[in-house]
């Protein structure tokens, strides 16, 4: 009976330690799940992103959770208020002067602004994180690609570019251009070449002057951000502290709306539809994002899709309004391959139209009957809670109604990029968000451009494109420019191998009790001019 | 003997054959203490096995990663970028793979013998650093919930054993079967939605709430680490975020170990020896727990060990609705941007798990069974 007892024993033993675990457990449980939020009256700010998020060292960041993070630790020359993207003002400096020729940006600097230890921000300081950017040669070097950069005096540095490049005050914006500590960085292994060693540290401990601090930084997990003390700029933070972390959508609808976080950022147009207003604030518009089709313009790729009646007939038969309810609320059909936000833009009623018995007819006049072109698409991405799966579909069912038949061909995001990169897809499905606000961005779908490139469209092949687009790249006079630009948007939307289909919905979700978390394509949010309201 | 491999009798296995020649005939230089023991030469052979699986694990991860149609530059470069060759090379040089394939993987294994797994692409910070954060908070979730459905499975399937053809049997197979079935993505948001959103009972994402601060990292587990630092809150909290995970992947390995000690406590009843002890009068409790149960533990503990494994797997979505930032969350991220070394890593890491798995579920097979101990 000796081993029963014992045992008997036991078990009660155990029950017990496991009850009073399980209580302690469900009281803290409940302990956190009201106050661990950190509504407003905390102090703290939860934020919930869905990462991708390699690095917050400003040189090397080109991610939009590490835009979104460097832009609430640092600050850049040039900014744009108010989510304004046609308007560069003045930020570290005090306003800019494009040369006539657009080759040279010079740039007074604030004075009296200092870093987040104190220490005054020097003319040096810009030369150093603007040299560091472009000698790093790591992901948004480009962004300063045959830019050489000098002090100009103690109060100004001279941007100097080797073509024309009016498009420079609109890129200076970016954080990934953002203005750092110089002595910090040099101390902490920094060097304005590829032999730099300052990520590490940067990845522990912010070196710039914006309204916040890092305080730890998991990239998997969270950032936390602490109020700079020493901040004298333009922001307003509302906060001690800023917790910003890595939530899928799914799971960021329940915490908004439990007040687990006060901001939710990914949420797609069919998510916010179901969302209870008593709870939370939710603000709509297009995102930045262009998802476009393209057709590649290679006789070895495709003889279907090289041929100029092809691509007439896919772009007529294709039922815009239809993929904008697929699109959810919020989203729009732009009217050209520059979005509707940015410099540029073509008026909304120049936007391709769908008509059926034109498609019909330049289908039959391609001779394209009998060919079934793949349709390639990364089939495991979503862009704002769209997609590209879901789109695809649509329009194939749309194209056969057409009497078009394609074939889908998706892929994994990471392995169809070397397909998309190398021209090797007949037809895709892709998206191309700004890297700066600027319509010279957008040369890249030039013919001969880098996504050009990519479906077999050179210079050659569209004269009249390709020369507006050579003269709008080095044209500094505004009216000019959107003059050129619209040009070369209806340039691509008559003969080009592109076909702008939609602007994904911005979906920004917020607690009743904070104010200011609007939408910018380029940092997503500025927690800086988050506040409580 | 492997966990995927149950001993047909408990009495021996093809790794518990004792070597025939006797510990002094190794040679004068030996010591037959150490060496001559056949415990400690299993150990050695199987230590010794173990390290070329791993290497093994190694190879085929690399060949595999490898062999994925796709360029790791263009997962992880921007589009810009990876049109300008000098970033492009510079890239390249930077994670070696400007070199060829078999001179990677040489290299490769000359920095894991220092112990240097690389630098991940996606993170940019050594895969070592990054799994040292993420094996822990993985394993806390892991270990916390193998208890309990040992704990619970076990108890279960005696039950429902003893209760053959009864209700408590049928309601008890029911629910073992539902355990089972019943995705864990789906499990795991249900019990989001209900017991975090809906009810409170349990705090939202996340290993800790946004306002606790983590504790000083000794080893990694927060509940463990926020006792070391004699930190109440922190671990009530830690243990609080823990729990809906927990009971999402204890229900799955619950309902699996319930139903195989079912079958295996059945088995054992109909044994002779549990005939004898019963005609000797022995109570019902003492012949249950001291003869059947210990009898049936060699298959549970064979199908703990798979369990477990199963459990590791299951933790790549149930990390990822919970925002569990573990190896689950690390390998999908990995694989997602073709990171060759965070890939490297996590199949190295649970190449190891599994390789000491088998081990310690092996020699608890001795420790159960004595006949496995004395062959």
């Amino acid at each position: 009976m000796t081993g029963p007892m014992t045992i008997r024993g036991s078990g009660r033993t155990v029950a017990l330690v496991a009850a009073a675990a399980m209580a302690a457990a469900s009281m803290a449980a409940c302990g956190s799940g009201t106050s661990g939020g950190g509504g407003a009256g905390t102090g703290t700010l939860v934020v919930d992103s869905s990462f991708d998020l390699k690095t917050i060292d400003p040189g090397r960041e080109y991610e939009l959770t590490g835009q979104m993070l460097t832009k609430g630790m640092y600050e850049t020359l040039l900014t744009f208020a108010d989510n304004d993207l046609t308007k560069p003002v003045g930020d570290l400096a005090t306003s800019y002067q494009l040369s006539p020729d657009a080759k040279t940006l010079t740039l007074p600097l604030a004075q009296g602004r200092v870093f987040s230890d104190g220490s005054p921000i020097t003319a040096d300081d810009v030369v150093f994180s603007l040299q560091r950017l472009i000698g790093l040669k790591g992901n948004p070097s480009f962004l300063l690609d045959g830019v050489t950069v000098a002090k100009k005096d103690a109060t100004s540095v001279v941007l100097t570019s080797a073509k024309p490049n009016p498009a420079l005050p609109f890129i200076l914006p970016n954080p990934a251009l953002s203005v750092l500590n110089s002595k910090v960085v040099t101390a902490n292994g920094g060097t304005t070449d590829d032999k730099d060693g300052a990520e590490k540290y940067l990845n522990g401990a912010s070196a710039g002057s914006g309204p916040y601090v890092l305080k730890s930084l998991d990239v998997a997990s969270q950032a936390v951000l602490t109020k700079n003390p020493k901040y004298d700029g333009p922001d307003k933070p509302g906060y001690d502290t800023v917790v910003i972390r890595n939530v899928k959508a799914a799971t960021q609808v329940l915490n908004v709306q439990k007040g687990d976080s006060q901001v939710a950022l990914d949420l797609s147009g069919d998510q916010v539809k179901g969302l209870d207003p008593s709870k939370v604030t939710v603000t709509s518009g297009a995102s930045a994002y262009t998802i476009f089709l393209l057709l590649n313009q290679g006789p070895a790729v495709s003889t279907a899709t090289s041929n100029p009646q092809f691509v007439s007939a896919v772009k007529k038969a294709i039922d815009y309004s239809g993929l904008l309810e697929v699109a959810g609320t919020g989203s729009v059909q732009p009217a050209g391959i520059i979005p509707s936000m940015i410099t540029g833009k073509l008026p909304a009623g120049e936007a391709l139209k769908q008509d059926v018995a034109g498609a019909k007819a330049a289908f039959a006049a391609s001779g394209a009957a009998g060919q079934k072109p793949k349709l390639a698409y990364p089939s495991d991405l979503t862009l704002n809670g769209l997609s590209f799966q879901t789109l695809a579909e649509k329009l194939q069912s749309q194209l056969a109604a057409a009497g078009i038949a394609i074939d889908l061909a998706p892929a994994p995001v990471a392995t169809e990029l070397d397909n998309y990169r190398n021209g090797k897809e007949q037809m895709g499905l892709w998206y191309w968000g700004p890297d700066f606000p600027d319509p010279a961005n957008y040369l890249a779908f030039a013919p001969g451009g880098t996504i050009g490139k990519r479906v077999n469209w050179p210079a050659t092949a569209a004269p009249d494109i390709d020369k507006i687009a050579t003269t709008a790249a080095v044209t500094a006079d505004p009216a000019q420019r959107d003059t050129l630009y619209q040009q070369f948007q209806q340039g691509l939307n008559a003969t080009g191998p592109f076909i702008p289909l939609v602007q994904p919905a911005s979906n920004i979700v917020t607690a009743p009790t904070v104010a200011g978390a609007s939408y910018n394509p380029v940092w997503t949010v500025d927690v800086g001019n988050i506040a409580a309201k | 003997m492997s966990v995927t491999s149950q001993p047909s009798s408990p009495v021996t296995g093809p790794d518990d054959t004792p070597d025939p020649a006797p510990a002094t005939s190794r040679g004068p230089d030996r010591d037959p203490g150490r060496l001559a023991h056949p415990l400690v030469r299993y150990v050695a052979r199987r230590l010794g096995v173990s390290v070329l699986l791993v290497l093994g694990v190694t190879l085929v991860t690399f060949v595999l990663t490898n062999l994925v149609p796709g360029d790791t530059v263009a997962a992880n470069l921007g589009q810009q970028s990876a049109e300008d060759p000098a970033i492009v090379a510079a890239y390249r040089a930077h994670y070696g793979l400007d070199r060829p394939l078999p001179e990677q993987y040489l290299t490769y294994l000359g920095n894991l013998a220092h112990g240097d797994l690389g630098e991940s692409q996606q993170t940019h910070r050594a895969v070592v650093a990054d799994l040292s954060a993420a094996v822990p908070a993985t394993l806390e979730i892991a270990i916390g919930a193998m208890v309990l459905s040992i704990l619970i499975g076990v108890a279960l399937g005696v039950v429902a054993a003893v209760r053959r053809g009864h209700l408590a049997d049928s309601a008890l197979r029911l629910v073992s079967l539902v355990g089972i079935s019943v995705p864990t993505f789906w499990l795991a948001m249900v019990s989001f939605y209900v017991l975090s959103y809906q009810l409170d009972l349990a705090p939202g994402s996340g290993r800790l709430s946004p306002a606790t601060t983590a504790p000083p990292d000794v080893t990694g587990l927060y509940t463990v680490d926020s006792l070391l630092a004699g930190q109440w809150e922190t671990f009530g909290d830690a243990v609080a975020h823990l729990m809906l995970p927990t009971l999402v992947l204890t229900l799955y390995t619950v309902g699996l170990l319930t139903r195989f000690t079912r079958s295996a406590v059945l088995e054992v009843l109909e044994q002779d020896f549990v005939r004898s002890a019963r005609a000797k009068g022995l109570p019902r409790r003492t012949v249950l727990l001291r003869y059947v149960l210990r009898a049936a533990l060699v298959p549970i503990l064979t199908v703990v060990g798979l369990a477990f494994g199963a459990l590791l797997s299951g933790t790549v979505l149930v990390e990822q609705i919970f925002s569990w930032p573990g190896m689950g969350s690390y390998a999908y991220q990995s694989a997602s941007h073709l990171d060759l070394p965070g890939v490297m890593g996590v199949g190295l890491v649970v190449g190891v798990i599994y390789v000491v798995i088998n081990l310690v579920v092996d020699l608890l097979y001795g420790v159960i069974d004595p006949r496995v101990r004395v062959a």
